[in-house]
């Protein structure tokens, strides 16, 4: 029996369900091993007897919130994919404005039809079984994961930093330059591609622990002259950092 | 005792002479660092760099290599063994990299002959170029005596004295291996050293001993000792505070020898590859085994193990020592953790 996969999106540019269609060289692989019985972006057919529901997307209205309930029901296996749903993704930034504010940047006159929320990962509302984190979520590791489930073996994340895949493909560090990369506290996993192509990380695999967090508010008032605030921005765009304060 | 008086176009021949098996391996500038990369052209080449932001073990010890294939098919599972032989022919490597080189070659071949690291380092072909002065404020090389290389090379060129440029440099050559010497004859290539040349060398080897300050207020022989007594110390926990455990470290070092073996499986879950990659002992997860349990679970933990290893256990083990001073370690921590200043707190402190 062939796995039933399901596809949702929620709050989000889609981007991460996008990057499984993407995934072009190996999707007649994988549909040959599975069966995606729900997948708006790709068909048009609804079942809802589903094995592994992938979903993108932040919590950011009611809507949502009641529609990842009904996926967690209805799924043995929920994957929450991309910094959007893992973390909140660019989403949470509303988070840190008015409410007013920012229905009103989006909605204009209409603001009063549509209720939000503050945006929160999928894991803030429901189980969760698996993360796969990145904005867009990094397609070698979806396919993995597929691998992983298939063959019943367990999916780890990468559990080292950004710097590590920097380092091995022998990039100049950031840091040279004066610039605050956020790879040191941020998950790896992405070979690093932001520094790779000159651009600092942003951190949108989320934290990779709390205590390299820690050390982070450590450097940034003792070794480095930056400022707490900047940082704390560029750790609030993908929602890396949702609650509290540096430590 | 030199052997042979060679210029920089003499060296260029030499590894143009060597490229046609080789791939060729040197200093690249590159927005303002250098380096070690593969060259396709030899015109630009300057061994006078100061140093490459990284080591050259990438070529002999890649980031990421296969091991072996392996397939199941009809019930049956079969393995294939993947050696990869490049040669390669490095040049321009510093005492500290040759040194670095030296460790590897041990760490790979003591106990367990590691096929994959001995294949690519038994084709490859090392010119090495020496220090002068230390290439960077910061390095401890000569305390560690990494500065100096007596073997581990097939030719090593000594800048006698300073030309008017990179292409006019002349140097003194020492042969380290019969097939580097082997190298100059086969073009006849360089002088035979006069006395002159000879006093000159002794002259540079004076120079040199003067332009290297000593960092470290522990001499190499008593690091060991300083560590033991140092196990307890609360500069561990002090200085970890600031560590991100990222591993850039590790990364960065040219000695460093860990690493993590995974599976690789196509779609068909039939056929896989399995690899191993560069680990660190600063990252979080290095020491975690089956339950699970952590055994250096926190970064102070893991500072204090690597601070040993360079220092006391490596040499304990292997009679060469971990750390060649080359600071790469200082220079690519992004918290400035800087082991120089650890050896000298630690030796206030007792
Ligand atoms: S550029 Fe960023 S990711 Fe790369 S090593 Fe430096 S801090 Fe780490
Ligand atoms: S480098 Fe940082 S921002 Fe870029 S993809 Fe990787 S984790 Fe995301
Ligand atoms: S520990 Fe640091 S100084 Fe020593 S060899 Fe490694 S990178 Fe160089
Ligand atoms: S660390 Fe020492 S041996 Fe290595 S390149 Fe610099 S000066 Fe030379
Ligand atoms: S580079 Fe610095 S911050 Fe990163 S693990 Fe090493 S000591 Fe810690």
């Amino acid at each position: 029996m062939k796995p039933k996969i399901a596809i949702f999106s929620l709050t989000s540019c889609e981007g991460c369900s996008l990057a499984i269609l993407e995934l072009e060289d190996h999707l007649l692989d994988i549909l040959g091993a599975v069966e995606i019985v729900n997948f708006r972006e790709g068909m048009t057919d609804r079942d809802w007897d589903i094995d592994i529901a992938f979903v993108d997307g932040a919590v950011s209205t009611p809507q949502d919130a009641k529609e990842i309930q009904h996926i967690r029901e209805k799924s043995r296996v929920l994957v929450a994919i991309g910094a959007c749903a893992c973390l909140g993704g660019v989403n949470t930034l509303k988070n840190y404005q008015s409410e007013s504010d920012y229905r009103r940047c989006v909605y204009g006159d209409m603001a009063n039809y549509f209720p939000t929320t503050r945006a929160k990962p999928l894991s803030a509302i429901v189980k969760v079984d698996y993360e796969l984190p990145g904005c867009p979520m990094v397609k070698e590791e979806f396919l993995e994961f597929v691998k992983c489930m298939l063959m019943g073996k367990v999916f780890r994340l990468p559990d080292s930093p950004v710097c590590v895949e920097c380092k091995k493909r022998g990039n100049p560090c950031l840091y040279d330059q004066g610039i605050f990369c956020l790879g040191p506290v941020t998950r790896g996993g992405c070979s690093a591609i932001c520094p790779t192509f000159g651009s600092k990380c942003e951190g949108c695999r989320g934290l990779i622990s709390r205590e390299g967090l820690a050390a982070a508010g450590v450097n940034i008032r003792e070794t480095y002259n930056a400022s707490v605030k900047d940082v704390m921005d560029d750790l609030r765009l993908y929602g890396a950092y949702q609650e509290g304060d540096l430590p | 005792m030199l052997d042979r008086i060679i210029t920089h176009a003499e060296v260029l021949r030499i590894v143009a002479d060597l490229a046609p098996e080789h791939r060729i391996v040197g200093p690249v500038l590159r927005g303002g660092q250098y380096f070690y990369e593969i060259l396709t052209d030899l015109s630009g080449l300057d061994l006078t760099f100061s140093y490459c932001v990284y080591g050259p073990r990438a070529f002999l010890f890649p980031p990421t290599e296969t091991l072996f294939q392996f397939s199941r098919q009809n019930g049956r599972f079969e393995s294939t063994l993947s050696i990869e032989r490049v040669p390669t022919a490095f040049v321009g490597v510093h005492p500290c990299d040759i040194n670095a080189i030296r460790l590897l070659d041990r760490v790979f071949s003591k106990d367990h002959r590691d096929e994959h690291y001995l294949s690519r380092r038994e084709c490859a072909f090392i010119i090495g170029v020496d220090c002068a002065k230390e290439c960077t404020v910061g390095v401890f090389c000569a305390d560690m005596h990494g500065n100096v290389a007596k073997d581990g090379f097939d030719l090593m060129l000594f800048p006698l004295e300073q030309g008017s440029g990179p292409n006019d440099m002349r140097y003194g050559l020492v042969f380290g291996s019969k097939r580097g010497e082997v190298r100059l004859q086969k073009g006849s290539i360089g002088a035979i050293p006069k006395a002159a040349d000879e006093r000159a060398m002794e002259e540079y080897q004076r120079r040199k001993e003067a332009a290297f300050p000593h960092r470290l207020k522990t001499r190499l022989e008593e690091l060991p000792s300083l560590l033991n007594r140092s196990y307890d110390s609360l500069l561990w926990e002090a200085t970890a505070r600031r560590c991100y455990s990222c591993g850039s470290c590790n990364m960065a070092c040219p000695t460093c020898y860990c690493f993590n073996i995974f599976d690789e499986t196509d779609m068909t879950l039939t056929r896989g590859e399995r690899k191993r990659e560069w680990d660190g002992c600063q990252l979080e997860k290095f020491a975690e085994v089956a339950g699970p349990h952590n055994f250096r679970p926190k970064a102070a933990s893991r500072l204090r193990h690597r601070i040993f290893r360079k220092a006391k256990w490596v040499k304990d083990q292997s009679g060469i020592a971990g750390c060649v001073g080359c600071a790469r370690c200082d220079r690519a921590c992004t918290a400035k953790i800087n082991s120089v200043e650890i050896y000298n707190q630690l030796a206030e402190e007792i």
